[in-house]
């Protein structure tokens, strides 16, 4: 297997996100989203709680062994070399298994099917388009831009007001969020520590990391 | 901001925000304080309100609406009584510090404690850390200025920055951090009812300078007035201040006695949002009573909306940003080129072109854009060609103009050629490299002449006048109650060829302050002083000898001026208090402020407001919506972020109410306004008061207006104005309305 | 009437499926701060989930398709269906509405069950429109089912109480294991039918509710996740963990019922579309249902 520090990452420092929705809207605004669907979300936990309230973006974290991979029955999900974990639309038949083998609640469903059911699903590509013809119009309105191919950031970390967002190879991203936090002095660490842990397969993810 | 945020992110010690959310109003501006503090600054936020700021920050202090001076002198008591001001700063250059300290002298810890809510400790805390820490910043935004006392309250923070020795610092001074795009530059631009372009007041000398630079006469400019002359024979109108927007509205419906010629009967809306006014009430009746109201904006200002009135109403479709071309002016006071990256739209048009065709109608188009044919010659001011190029000529007539502020070197080559370079600028210091070399981006004002490289910090002594240096301005006389106002002979700039403190520079005073002999060419083309000055030759020579054209002064303390000479808490005028509004009551009442008269103390004592409405309120801004919100309440994806008008409400006072999480409540305020909103749980805001934000209209006093939209244009999101509610109350000098100190009854709906 | 008004109930009841009631706030009951929230907690049901999916529910899906069809053909082969005279007399057994009901629920899970393989083995038909399709006529099939339910159980729940007959019953596997004819201890339903009613009934309830879930997906269910002192997200993967163990269940005893009113007891299938069975059918296969309609005067 390739090295999996080459791969593409996203990382949301709770330390400067202050929750302004740039990212959820330059994502929902560059892919013409249906609303409704936000492929990243910001929440903010214990609102107006002082000392406690922390702000944080979260899309799909492309994760290395992609339980969402894993589950789905019709096997529409690849992933690129790069680590980027997209889907297939057309194959897709919008069961929500991804959804709930996701540890970060990345998968979404418009309501589109009979009876409002759920769609095909839709999650972040990383701006990275889909299996279709790269750059084309069916491609740009299936998965909305592609920016990967055109040597751009996802529109998301690039609109991030606080730079909280950050996206890179994953050792390049743990070097720029590492230098912060030694910046900060090690006490702050521990707000991120669990969705570091996950999105990055250390420690506990053994269960899935055969 | 006399600094701006590279200063911050590079040098900043520390930072104080006073009634700043910049996480929401400025989110690109508050990224570089959380650069600054993960570099390890110390961010202290004082807010009534835990803000998404506060969130952020290592010391958060809770005060009380409206109690930012008592907070302010609570540090300064401190300080001061450790000894820990800058005592050399202060004998140096500035002026009547001792009116400051015997002020300040009444506020123990525990009186300023007992008046705005933050305990001892936090202010012992707060003003060792602030006082100890050098740099230190201070910032701050609408939570101070929009008070009854917004005036003084912009003065006693820089007071602050003064006895600490942080003015004209690299890392400290003030930092007013603007909302919106363009902000300082609306303002450089007097879209003001006070003063001409560039803060030249309304004087018969500015409106003088202005008829050369326009290429009019007086005598037309004062035709255009109503013809009323006053005791000294001046034109009456043209030297008074106009309405204000915060209270226009009297000027149609002189239900407060008001002082103009006639009442207003026609309104005309470009780029401001009429529905984030406070009494939305008094406006809709104004504006139902109007003759005709005309809205050029890109979307439909809700001034339109609320009114229902028939007919009478124009809505005339203006560009946006995207179609238009220009300059703008950053919150630091620099100034960017904006390209035209559009056509304009279907039939929308330019604000210039709506102002163009409506001068053309009105028979003063040639007038009007005679400034623009125009440039100096031997100090004159004459017209060159018949053609104008926008917006470029338009830039021309600025700098050749505005002086004040030291607009000179902003020409629309060099603007243009920073845009193109930014890559070539450090983001940290602002400075400029390679083919940029020596200029500072954006070339922050003052930026006197076309190779002043312009002044990335106001005040610093430490750097050449000719390289962005300067001492404080001479702008308050020689002396004042025989102390000099000039700087002492310890403030000598580097390259300064004088020594120490000096005057403005006048056609009068100049051969004397810099020893020159000025040739009769000279004294012939030269303005009676710098700022009126079209020769240049006075910066010619200021440039020369190292010196500021207006002067190395010291920085007042005071304002003899204004009704309050030194800045003293007032309660707001509707104050939870009533015990201290007998300790610190309101000014008294105004008989003409910008043309009406507005109650103060009478409204403050008419009754003790707290015992019917025992609830404090004040307003924020969403991070989605900016302003009255009409703008982005258009966009489907920022309205699905908050698709509803709420207020924030701690869960105690709620259950007091029987008022339900997500549930809707009634607001009423004292002066008989109601709106209806959607309750939101949240320990944001303590159990004595409501926050709400101030970025919806469309609903009025339960009243769904959607059918008064032209169809097709309803915004996803409509709501109640909090403007509806917020209490009746102005500055005495800005006539800023005093939205975030209020009084209010909640109520379940 | 009183039918009538629990059709009209139930039938409401399942109607209500077909709301989405939005929420109202602006944080989602299941992608916002409890999604959040759930993250650490993602080591219980979902890597479980996870686990069974990638691993267990194919071959769980894969047994239960094969083991009746093969089972069924050896039993047809070797012992062979039963075949009772279609001239004799006739019993009344089933009213037109219990009918009617029954056999809309043959007809929804007859969508259901096959369309369900079609989903749980989506990759072996490629996915796409056809799999989509059958996913939709999976959750149209389900209000149709829905509706039958509370009829069936109050109809039927009396006659369905497991008694000593049954025990016997089981003891000789209900004689089909052998091609002779004799009485075999049972009432109006044998014991077979009987565990098909009770994993049908219940089970299907529990079929519907964990299929409603996962089609609502992230409407309020705040009230049932705290029920279950659980994050919505984990509700969802409970479900699926249910829906799943369950179908196959189901799905099994599905198609022996079809198997045996089909196939295995010729003709026994017009009893529910008659409402009469044969009377030698009932005399052998419900010898005490037979015995107590005699007694009683009704044959
Ligand atoms: C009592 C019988 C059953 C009922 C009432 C029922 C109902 C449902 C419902 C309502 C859904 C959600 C559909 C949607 O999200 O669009 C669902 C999903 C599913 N069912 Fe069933 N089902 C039943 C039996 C079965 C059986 C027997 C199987 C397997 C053989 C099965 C396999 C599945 C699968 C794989 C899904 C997930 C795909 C999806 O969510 O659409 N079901 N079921
Ligand atoms: S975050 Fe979720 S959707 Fe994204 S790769 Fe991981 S499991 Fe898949
Ligand atoms: S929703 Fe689509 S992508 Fe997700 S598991 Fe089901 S078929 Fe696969
Ligand atoms: S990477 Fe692209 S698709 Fe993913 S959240 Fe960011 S903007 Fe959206």
């Amino acid at each position: 297997m390739e090295n999996i520090n080459s791969r593409l990452k996203f990382y949301c420092d709770a330390d400067r996100c202050i929750e302004c929705f740039a990212c959820v809207v330059a994502c929902q605004n560059a892919h013409e989203l249906p609303v409704g669907i936000a492929r990243r979300k910001v929440v903010t936990l214990n609102d107006g709680v002082e000392g406690k309230e922390t702000s944080i973006s979260i899309a799909c974290m492309h994760c290395s062994d992609a339980p969402c991979s894993q589950v789905c029955p019709v096997d529409c999900f690849y992933i690129r070399e790069d680590g980027i974990v997209l889907h297939d639309k057309e194959k897709c038949i919008g069961c929500g298994y991804c959804l709930y083998a996701c540890p970060f609640g990345a998968p979404q469903f418009p309501k589109d099917g009979v009876f409002g059911a759920k769609g095909a699903m839709d999650k972040c590509t990383m701006c990275a388009g889909g299996p279709l013809e790269t750059n084309s119009e069916i491609e740009r309105h299936t998965y909305g831009q592609n920016r990967i191919s055109e040597g751009k950031v996802p529109v998301c970390a690039a609109m991030c007001s606080t730079n909280a967002l950050m996206i890179g190879t994953s050792e390049k991203v743990s070097e720029l969020y590492r230098t912060r936090v030694l910046a900060r002095g090690e006490s702050k660490e521990a707000n991120n520590s669990y969705l570091w842990n996950v999105a990055y397969n250390k420690q506990s993810r053994k269960g899935l990391t055969q | 901001m006399t600094n701006h945020f590279g200063d911050i992110v590079a040098n900043s010690k520390l930072i104080m925000m006073v009634g700043a959310n910049s996480a929401v109003a400025n989110p690109i501006g508050f990224k570089h304080f959380l650069q600054a503090k993960d570099r390890g600054a110390k961010l202290i936020v004082v807010d009534p309100i835990f803000t998404r700021s506060a969130a952020k920050a290592d010391i958060y202090v809770r005060i009380r609406p409206g109690t930012d001076i008592a907070f302010a002198y609570g540090l300064l008591h401190v300080i001061f009584k450790n000894g820990w001001e800058d005592k050399d700063f202060i004998d140096h250059r500035t002026y009547a510090m001792d009116q400051i300290r015997a002020e300040a002298a009444k506020w123990t810890p525990e009186e300023a404690s007992n008046v705005s809510g933050a305990s001892v400790a936090q202010i012992l805390e707060v003003a060792e850390l602030y006082a100890k820490t050098k740099p230190a910043a201070i910032a701050w935004s609408l939570g101070i200025t929009q008070h009854s006392v917004g005036s003084s309250n912009t003065r006693i923070l820089p007071i602050l920055a003064l006895v600490t020795g942080n003015a004209g610092k690299a890392g400290g001074g003030c930092q007013i951090i603007r909302g919106h795009d363009n902000v300082q530059g609306a303002t450089d631009m007097a879209n003001l009812a006070d003063s001409l372009p560039g803060y030249y007041g309304l004087g018969k000398a500015a409106w003088e300078y202005y008829a050369k630079t326009w290429g009019v006469s007086l005598e037309y400019l004062q035709s255009r007035f109503h013809p009323e002359l006053d005791a000294k024979g001046e034109h009456k109108w043209m030297h008074a201040k106009g309405f204000s927007l915060a209270k226009w509205w009297q000027g149609v419906l002189q239900e407060e006695k008001t002082h103009s010629s006639a009442p207003i009967r026609v309104l005309w809306v470009q780029g401001t949002g009429i529905t984030s006014m406070s009494q939305q009430v008094k406006i809709k009746e104004a504006i139902d009573k109007l003759d005709m109201l005309v809205v050029a904006e890109p979307f439909v200002n809700e001034a339109a909306i609320i009114t229902d009135r028939k007919d009478g109403i124009y809505i005339l479709p203006a560009a946006t940003q995207f179609e238009c071309e220009g300059t703008l002016s950053a919150t630091n006071r620099s100034a960017q080129w904006r390209t035209q990256v559009v056509e304009p739209l279907y039939e929308s048009k330019a604000d210039h072109e709506v102002m163009f065709a409506f001068a053309k109608k009105f028979g003063f188009y040639d007038e009007y854009v005679k400034g623009m044919k125009m440039r100096v010659e031997k100090g004159e001011v004459v017209q060159y060609k018949d053609d104008f190029v926008w917006p470029d000529d338009a830039v021309r007539e600025i700098a050749r103009t505005v002086k004040s502020i030291g607009l000179s070197g902003w020409t629309p080559e060099r603007l243009r050629k920073h845009q193109a370079n930014w890559h070539l600028f450090d983001p940290l210091t602002l400075k400029g490299h390679g083919e940029m070399e020596g200029e500072y981006y954006g070339l922050p004002w003052p930026c006197w002449d076309e190779k002043h490289p312009g002044s990335p910090v106001l005040y610093d002594v430490s750097k050449p006048v000719n390289e962005g240096g300067m001492g404080f301005r001479n702008r308050f006389g020689m002396e004042h109650n025989g102390v000099s106002q000039i700087a002492d002979e310890t403030v000598t700039l580097p390259g300064q060829k004088i020594k120490g403190g000096y005057p403005q520079l006048t056609k009068a005073n100049i051969e004397k302050v810099l020893g020159i002999t000025l040739s009769e060419e000279e004294k012939a083309q030269m303005g009676p002083s710098w700022a009126m000055d079209f020769s240049g030759i006075i910066q010619k020579y200021a440039r020369e000898y190292g010196v500021c054209v207006y002067g190395n002064a010291r920085a007042r303390t005071i304002v003899w001026e204004f009704p309050d000479p030194v800045p003293v808490h007032r309660e707001p005028i509707h104050s939870p208090r009533w015990d201290l509004v007998q300790k610190y009551p309101a000014l008294p009442d105004q008989d003409n402020n910008f043309r009406v008269a507005t109650r103060f103390i009478s409204e403050q004592t008419k009754q003790d407001w707290s015992k019917e409405f025992p609830t404090i309120m004040t307003s924020m801004r969403l991070v989605n919506l900016s302003g009255a919100g009409m703008l982005e309440r258009t966009s489907k994806y920022l309205s699905s972020i908050t698709p509803e008008m709420f207020a924030n409400i701690h869960p105690d006072l709620a259950s007091k109410y029987g008022i339900e999480d997500k549930g809707m409540m009634w607001i009423h305020a004292p002066h008989g306004t109601k709106i209806k909103v959607r309750a939101h749980y949240n320990r944001s805001v303590t159990a004595d008061r409501i926050c709400m934000p101030y970025n919806f209209a469309g609903v009025m006093q339960g009243v769904d207006l959607s059918a008064n939209y032209p169809e097709g244009t309803r915004p996803y999101t409509i709501g109640e104005s909090s403007c509806t509610v917020v209490n009746y109350g102005f500055d005495p000098i800005t006539q800023i309305s005093e939205f975030n100190a209020g009084l209010c009854r909640v109520e379940k709906a | 009437m009183k039918k009538y008004r629990v059709l009209l109930s139930s039938l409401l009841l399942s109607m209500t499926s077909l709301y989405a009631i939005s929420t109202g706030t602006y944080d989602d009951p299941l992608y916002g701060t409890a999604m959040l929230n759930a993250i650490p907690k993602y080591f219980a049901f979902g890597e479980v989930f996870t686990y069974l999916q990638r691993e267990w529910f194919w071959k769980g899906f894969l047994i239960a398709l094969f083991l009746v069809p093969v089972a069924g053909s050896i039993h047809y082969m070797i012992i062979g269906p039963k075949v009772f005279s279609h001239d004799g007399k006739k019993i009344f057994a089933f009213g037109l509405f219990m009918r009617i009901m029954h056999n809309l629920a043959a007809l929804s899970f007859l969508v259901l069950v096959p369309t369900g393989f079609v989903m749980a083995f989506g990759d072996f038909f490629g996915g796409g429109t056809f799999v989509r399709v059958c996913k939709n006529l999976h959750g149209i099939a389900t209000p149709v089912f829905a509706i039958t339910v509370l009829p069936m159980i109050i109809a039927w729940i009396r006659d369905m109480i497991f008694n000593m007959d049954d025990v016997k019953w089981m003891m000789i596997v209900g004689g089909y294991l052998s091609k002779e004819k004799k009485p075999i201890p049972a009432g109006k339903f044998n014991a077979g039918q009987k565990a098909w009613f009770w994993i049908a009934m219940p089970g299907g309830i529990l079929m519907i509710l964990t299929g409603a879930l996962m089609f609502f997906l992230n409407i309020n269910l705040s009230p049932v996740a705290t029920l279950f002192g659980v994050s919505q997200i984990d509700l969802l993967r409970i479900s699926a963990i249910i829906h799943n163990v369950l179908g196959m269940v189901v799905a099994t005893f599905f198609m022996v019922h079809v198997y045996m009113a089909a196939i295995a007891i010729k003709g026994a299938i017009h009893s529910m579309i008659t409402g009469y069975k044969e009377e030698e059918e009932v005399a052998i296969l419900h010898s005490s249902w037979y015995r107590k309609l005699k007694e009683e005067g009704k044959v």
